[in-house]
């Protein structure tokens, strides 16, 4: 066992393909490392994860990965007309890059998974699949979406089961990490989240990374799966998702009503990570994708 | 070593063996004072006898132990020990008071530097003596919640031992383990470049002859300094820290300046893959405390730190929950020092959970971008409990 060299050890990161994000995250989402985001449903985890296993397929002086990704759903059905979407706009915007009668689309390979346990035996699969992949375009990408959904149904509420929905965090989590180090891989997981109910006392206080309290759609949330998952991730980003009203518009000259307009307000924080300070950024959704918005 | 063979004055040393001090043994756990007493000499002439006395045992010490229990020192030598020792600081001035800060940690703060305490103050206090011997072993066991810091902290410590000595500091090397895969470099970098610019200020505030040290570190020196081990599961954990021991040894033998020597060891985190699910949780526990014991045994042997990172996890009592750190209460128990990394409102707060020679403390400190720092707000910081 010999110590590995600092100097020589570059963290890479992946693009999202904003380049405001990425000034957020100091460059994308980093190799060797799982970053989760955590977001209720709607706010656009899905979107970042199509985006992300685009843009892994630009070369590396671009912010890419010159890779493949591995593509993991839980919940179905998964999102083919808006990846092919996706995957035009990029196509066009990046066309330099690519032979002519490429498909991106092809560099994403998409596999479903339904327990936890089903979960466990693909990554063992996982392994060579990635040697095998490294004759073509290497795999440097996997995306787990979403990791909470294979653990909200099949356990019960009684502390022996709990216990063993945590130990089989931690068994995913070292299993990813390790696939993510042998082969330097990014691994990016989402995450539902669960309403607060009641005083942010007790276990609703516990405060994880830098927001007090993680608000969308005006009630506050906190990231399912609870403290011990918490600890299996490297990095949390939060999307939050709120109605902001902008102007007002008197329609009526009585004044009777008057229409509030609102707008969409998406933001995304750094919950915690081990290389960024406490920062957000707003975004928006388009066809052409997930862009940050600078005010 | 016999009291005859002791290069004194006869009388000295008729009063001796008439005073019942027969051997160096038994010389070697009293003081001056006590010693003028009994001899009914003069004080300057008791130290003199222990001076003598003490150089003669230290040159005898490849022999045969010449006291009845080998390498045992006196609780007086054990303090003077303890007062010159040398200690790693967190860089917060705060931190570093309640963890047995000194007289250069209050300098620090009346030069009004809220931001640098470059002067070297203890993490690691001392800890616990065994039965045979006053040897002092440093290890620490801090937990918090993720996000809080403990990360960040493990890499402050990793840079901050490699402090001079011209600056108060150890000038040591560190070995970082890293079982989740945290630890970014160009975040060890900045807070190295951090550390080399704190240090080249206070350089011209305090010492302006001290040139040549300023510009000597880079922040790739300090990276180069630091071992970086990453492990994948608890097997390879295991089998690294039998390792250390070979590689620490190797590692004194290649280069015997006292100064670069490794002098601390962190762990982040030490709970991570333990807490998979092991068919048989007695393996667990033996395992754990099988590990704990040869790091204790490498602090004890190469003279270094030991700092552990740990998780926590909650625990249900009656109605309420409470954060306990992972692993359980066997594990908690092995290190005698336990800080844990706490929110309180806005603030990161750290505090002496248990210490056999620290008194129970809370000291807020803040994540920068430079590193651990003092937190900014202004009120009184540190409570005392």
């Amino acid at each position: 066992m010999t110590p590995q060299s600092l100097l020589q050890l570059t963290s890479q990161k992946c693009t999202t393909g904003c380049p405001i994000l990425d000034r957020l995250l100091y460059g994308g989402i980093p190799c060797d490392s799982i970053t989760e985001i955590v977001a209720e449903s709607g706010s656009g985890k899905t979107q970042i994860c199509l985006q992300l296993s685009l843009h892994a397929q630009l070369p590396v002086s671009h912010g890419g990965l010159a890779a493949s990704s591995l593509y993991l759903h839980t919940e179905f059905p998964f999102p083919f007309r808006r990846l092919h979407q996706l995957c035009l706009s990029f196509r066009s915007s990046n066309a330099h890059h690519f032979p002519v009668n490429d498909n991106p689309c092809d560099r994403i390979f998409v596999q479903s998974v339904h327990t936890a346990d089903h979960l466990l035996e693909i990554m063992s699969k996982t392994d060579p699949f990635i040697e095998n992949s490294k004759n073509q375009v290497p795999v440097r990408l996997i995306v787990i979406d979403s990791i909470a959904a294979l653990f909200r149904s099949d356990f019960d509420n009684t502390p022996v089961e709990l216990k063993r929905r945590s130990s089989l965090f931690f068994k995913i989590s070292s299993k990813l990490k390790a696939l993510a180090k042998r082969f330097n891989l990014a691994v990016l997981v989402t995450n539902q989240v669960v309403d607060l109910v009641g005083p942010n006392e007790g276990i609703n206080g516990l405060r994880i990374g830098n927001l007090v309290c993680l608000h969308t759609s005006g009630r506050r949330v906190c990231p399912a799966l609870g403290l011990a998952w918490a600890n299996c991730v490297n990095s949390r980003l939060f999307l939050s998702r709120n109605e902001e009203v902008i102007r007002e518009e008197n329609e009526k000259s009585n004044g009777q009503s008057c229409d509030f307009v609102k707008k969409k307000m998406r933001k995304l924080y750094v919950v915690f990570a081990p290389h960024l300070p406490e920062s957000s950024c707003e975004f928006e959704i388009t066809r052409e994708g997930l862009f940050g918005v600078e005010r | 070593m016999e009291i005859w063979r002791l290069p004194i004055s006869a009388s000295q040393r008729g009063k001796l063996i008439s005073a019942g001090y027969t051997s160096l043994s038994s010389l070697s756990s009293i003081s001056s004072s006590d010693l003028a007493r009994e001899l009914k000499v003069s004080e300057s002439e008791a130290m003199n006898i222990l001076k003598v006395a003490s150089h003669s045992r230290g040159s005898e010490t490849s022999n045969a132990s010449c006291s009845i229990v080998e390498g045992a020192q006196s609780a007086w030598d054990m303090l003077h020990d303890e007062e010159s020792l040398m200690h790693i600081t967190t860089s917060s001035a705060d931190l570093d008071n309640i963890l047995g800060g000194g007289i250069h940690c209050k300098e620090v703060t009346e030069i009004g530097w809220s931001s640098l305490s470059l002067i070297v103050n203890s993490v690691l206090k001392y800890k616990l003596t065994t039965a045979f011997g006053s040897e002092s072993i440093i290890f620490m066991l801090i937990g918090g919640v993720p996000g809080i810091g403990k990360t960040q902290l493990g890499i402050q410590i990793a840079v901050n031992v490699q402090i001079p000595n011209d600056f108060g500091g150890l000038g040591g090397k560190a070995i970082y383990i890293d079982t989740e895969g945290s630890f970014m470099v160009e975040r060890a970098f900045q807070i190295a470049e951090a550390c080399i610019e704190d240090m080249s200020e206070y350089n011209r505030f305090l010492r302006k002859d001290f040139q040549e040290c300023k510009i000597k570190m880079l922040p790739q020196d300090i990276l180069e300094n630091i071992f970086y081990f990453r492990i994948c599961s608890y097997t390879e954990q295991i089998a690294l820290i039998n390792y250390l021991d070979k590689f620490l040894s190797e590692h004194k033998d290649v280069d015997m300046s006292l100064w670069s020597q490794v002098k601390v060891i962190v762990v982040d985190s030490v709970t991570f893959h333990f807490r998979q699910d092991f068919d048989d949780m007695a393996l667990r526990t033996r395992v754990l405390s099988g590990m704990a014991l040869k790091l204790m045994n490498l602090a004890k042997r190469f003279s270094l730190a030991v700092i552990l990172l740990n998780q926590v996890t909650t625990k249900h009592t009656e109605a309420s929950f409470q954060l306990a750190l992972a692993l359980g209460d066997s594990w908690s128990h092995t290190c005698t020092n336990r800080i844990v990394l706490y929110w309180n409102g806005n603030e990161r707060y750290a505090y002496i959970d248990k210490s056999p020679s620290l008194r129970s403390a809370s000291a807020a400190y803040s994540v920068t971008a430079r590193g651990i720092r003092n937190s900014s707000s202004s009120c009184k910081r540190i409570k005392m409990m």
